[in-house]
């Protein structure tokens, strides 16, 4: 992606902590939230501004396009929404009678979920896996081939 | 050449074409046999003409209709075919141009045959489809040159040890316990080792022998998988449209499994059962030719007698497997349409059926249950019966020592050892059987042509401006005439209504504009080429479609969106999806445009499903653009979005829209009405209400539904 144009737009956080935005025609639009369009495959560009009804007010293609301090603003409340957590290592994946139950450890740390059939792994393409457990979080495996040998071989069982 | 008389009874008749004469011969009951004969030039023509199920063929002369013969429509194409020789040699007489060296052109076929290619499934022979396998195995003759080597090495292994076992007993143990003469003591460690060797020398082969011979079978059956899939992919809609899709799937998943599980285990093992017998008569007839014939004569006795248990068996089993599977479609009727069921309160009644079904697999279980339990230690009875003999004969052979008792410890392992093979050589012509089945299965996919054949010398296209021209255009599907005659000039970027009843023509129409299939008369012309001269593949490029039920496939939305253009950027999606108005609700899903729909995915409404398809049209950005349907699935609500969104890709496109719901028609240019496969009217909508057409008449039905 080349250098994004500057979007003359603006983000607040109010006083209790929402993200408050400024448009391109100077109007306010209050408790906006960030949404990603592609959450798994292209987290960190396409973000879709959301009203208090849900209904897009503008897309951000690229973040960066945004100027400073507004996008700490934005990237810092989608932060806070966004919930993926990336599995780094595999340690086991015990067969429960209902699915199975997984130990990892992800970029938010040691963990251990539940998932409940085999359609909740789902491939993504180039490699990429998305595994959804039982609480509906969704925890992203970028990819299978870089991850290390015994974590490989617990997977091939499931996937 | 008719098979039915005037009154419709089943009755043999033949029509004879000279080149100056029409005959006419009449099996009329037994007593007599009515035959008339015209002049070529007294007639005029002949026509076949429907009649429900049967056909008729009229001869008129001067006008008047002179003959008439019927037949049923599984000679039509013999009829056809006869009435173009007609006509054309009719022809020829009118250009005095009278062939005398024409011939008799007779025509004469028995309609068995037409019907022979049918059912054929049961009683193919089995060697035919499988030998055309070793076809698909040719790319690894090597490794299948190696597999049949270490077959025959790891059979001959096993030979060793039951030879070694007879020296052990004549020259170590029996000196050993008579004490005759003096026995090296270390002769026992020699053959002891000896068998270990040999026991190993088995295993290491017959490892050898499994790894490689799985190895060919799975590369044999990957390739047929692939191959059938992908002359699937080239068959016509019209092959799909005829075959159950659960067939077809079957067919390449269990199928092919059946014929991989066939080399490399039924075919393999009855491979090492000749190889064994044929080694062991070797061998046994070296050491005694006595004693062979009396070891090996009852085994083709016992083979036979096993073979009959077997067969026995196999019906049972056919029968217990035919229960199971009315079971099934017990099951697969009821839980689906659950629903209907309790609306009816209806579940006793299925309880009741499903009772039955079960009943019968019971009682049919039972009695295979008997005959198995009967005839499967008869089985064995059998090969001790065949060692009995062998121990009978050869304990009167060593009583008057023609043998020593090694030699009958060794003839007793070999047999013995062939006669344990004995149930699994006779499970081999069922599993033949089945596996001939199979590979005739698949190559009976693999044999069809493509419909729409890919011409080699076709033009190759860019865009088109996307001028749809039909010309006299007919198509015919089996006796059903189904386009009667279509002509119609689509100018590019206009949008053109089909309206009429259902069953007039008009996905026909649309699926000849896609090229799904030929015409039978007339042409198609695209840009003013014939559309058979196009290279299909350019053309389709040039279309968007979006039908009555919006597939999508397993995978996320970006990547259904994508699926027309699979190199899309994201911008391009998100911008589709947009003008698709689908932008919004697929926000609202949890991973938005990376959330999985398809058959295991994420549950979307009809309206999502189908601005999805919308989306994934206006992706392509097609010349030409065809609407099946495409909003007759949803609520009025609904349609309005998919209104707005159709709006969008119809823009600057050549548009052919079905339609029932009017209103989705309401920007097209013209509207055509079809009508029993011919066009009733063309104009546009003011243009149709005032002439109080068909239109007119469908108009205002739409109109008082939507009013009450």
């Amino acid at each position: 992606m080349s250098s994004p144009q500057p979007l003359n737009i603006e983000f607040i956080k109010d006083g209790h902590g929402r993200l408050a935005l400024v448009d391109t025609n100077g109007i306010r639009h209050a408790n906006v939230h960030p949404a990603k369009l592609f959450p798994l495959t292209e987290k960190d560009l396409w973000i879709s501004i959301q009203s208090e009804a849900s209904r897009e007010i503008l897309c951000i293609e690229d973040p960066r396009s945004v100027p400073e301090p507004s996008r700490s603003v934005l990237l810092e409340a989608l932060g806070r929404r966004d919930f993926v957590p990336i599995i780094q290592v595999i340690h086991r994946i015990v067969r429960k009678a209902d699915g199975h139950e997984w130990h990892v450890t992800t970029d938010r740390g040691d963990t251990t979920f539940e998932v409940e059939t085999d359609e909740s792994i789902q491939p993504l393409g180039h490699g990429r896996l998305v595994i959804v457990d039982r609480r509906n979080i969704r925890y992203l495996i970028p990819d299978v081939a870089s991850l290390d040998r015994v974590s490989k071989r617990k997977l091939e069982h499931y996937y | 050449m008719t098979d039915l008389d005037a009154g419709l009874h089943f009755r043999h008749g033949l029509i004879v074409l000279t080149n100056t004469r029409l005959l006419n011969f009449e099996d009329a009951g037994t007593s007599h046999p009515s035959f008339v004969v015209w002049k070529l030039a007294d007639l005029q023509d002949l026509k076949l003409e429907e009649m429900g199920a049967t056909i008729a063929l009229q001869l008129l002369g001067n006008d008047t209709l002179i003959a008439q013969w019927r037949v049923t429509s599984g000679s039509l194409r013999q009829a056809e075919v006869f009435v173009a020789r007609f006509r054309e040699q009719y022809r020829l007489l009118d250009g005095e141009v009278a062939g005398a060296d024409a011939g008799d052109k007779e025509l004469e076929e028995d309609e068995e045959e037409i019907f022979a290619a049918e059912d054929s499934e049961a009683d193919i022979p089995p060697g035919k489809p499988l030998l055309r396998l070793l076809s698909f195995a040719r790319p690894w003759y090597r490794l299948l040159f190696l597999g049949l080597s270490l077959t025959m090495a790891s059979t001959a292994a096993q030979m060793i040890a039951p030879w070694l076992t007879m020296s052990l007993v004549d020259d170590v143990l029996i000196p050993l316990q008579s004490q005759t003469e003096r026995v090296h003591v270390h002769k026992v460690y020699v053959f002891i080792s000896g068998l270990a060797m040999a026991a190993v020398l088995t295993w290491a082969l017959n490892w050898g022998k499994t790894f490689v011979v799985a190895r060919i079978a799975e590369r044999v059956t990957s390739r047929m998988r692939r191959e059938t899939f992908e002359h699937l992919q080239r068959l016509s809609l019209t092959y799909f449209n005829r075959k159950r899709t659960g067939d077809l799937i079957s067919r390449i998943s269990s199928d092919t499994e059946h014929l991989s599980l066939f080399i490399s285990v039924n075919f393999i093992d009855f491979f090492c059962d000749v190889l064994q017998f044929i080694f062991t008569a070797i061998i046994l007839f070296s050491i005694n030719p006595m004693l062979a014939i009396a070891a090996l004569g009852p085994v083709p006795i016992v083979a036979w007698l096993v073979q009959r248990v077997r067969e026995h068996l196999r019906g049972g089993f056919a029968a217990a497997s035919r229960a199971g599977s009315q079971l099934t479609s017990v099951l697969a009727d009821t839980i689906p349409g659950v629903r209907v069921v309790k609306a009816f309160a209806q579940e006793q009644r299925e309880i009741e059926r499903f009772r039955v079904a079960d009943k019968h697999i019971f009682d049919t279980n039972d009695r295979v249950n008997k005959t198995w339990s009967f005839f499967t230690p008869m089985i064995k009875l059998l090969t001790d019966i065949g060692l009995l003999i062998v121990w009978a004969v050869g304990a009167w052979s060593v009583a008057h020592d023609t043998i020593t008792v090694g030699v009958l410890t060794g003839f007793v392992l070999y047999i013995s050892s062939f006669y344990e093979r004995m149930d699994s050589m006779s499970r081999f012509t069922a599993s033949m059987q089945r596996a001939a089945a199979s590979a005739h299965r698949i190559f009976d996919v693999l044999d069809v042509k493509p419909e729409v054949p890919v011409e080699r010398n076709s033009i190759r296209i860019g865009r088109l401006r996307g001028e749809i021209e039909f010309r006299d255009v007919k198509f015919r599907h089996g006796s059903r005439e189904i386009i009667k005659g279509i002509n119609l000039k689509i100018a590019p970027g206009e949008m053109v209504g089909f309206v009429g009843p259902s069953g007039a023509g008009k996905t026909t129409l649309v699926n000849l504009a896609c090229r799904f299939f030929d015409v039978s008369e007339g042409t198609v012309l695209v840009d003013g080429l014939p559309l058979n001269d196009i290279d299909v593949t350019d053309y389709r490029r040039n279309l968007g479609l979006v039908l009555q039920e919006p597939y999508l496939f397993y995978g996320t939305i970006a990547e259904n969106l994508a699926y027309g253009k699979p190199d899309a950027t994201r911008a391009e999606i998100v911008a589709a999806a947009r003008a698709a108005r689908a932008h919004d609700f697929i926000m609202k899903l949890a991973d938005a445009y990376d959330s999985m729909v398809g058959e295991r995915g994420q549950q979307l409404s009809g309206g999502e499903r189908q601005r999805i398809s919308i989306a994934r049209a206006l992706l392509v950005n097609p010349a030409i653009l065809i609407l099946d349907e495409a909003t007759s699935a949803v609520d009025t609500e609904t349609e309005r979005e998919i209104q707005a969104a159709l709006d969008h890709l119809v823009k600057g496109r050549t548009t052919i829209a079905i339609a029932h719901r009017l209103g989705t028609l309401r920007k097209a240019n013209r509207l055509v009405v079809i009508e029993e496969g011919r066009i009733k009217e063309i104009g546009t909508h003011e243009e149709l209400l005032q002439s109080s057409g068909t239109y007119a008449r469908l108009h205002q039905a739409m109109m008082e539904v939507n009013h009450t």
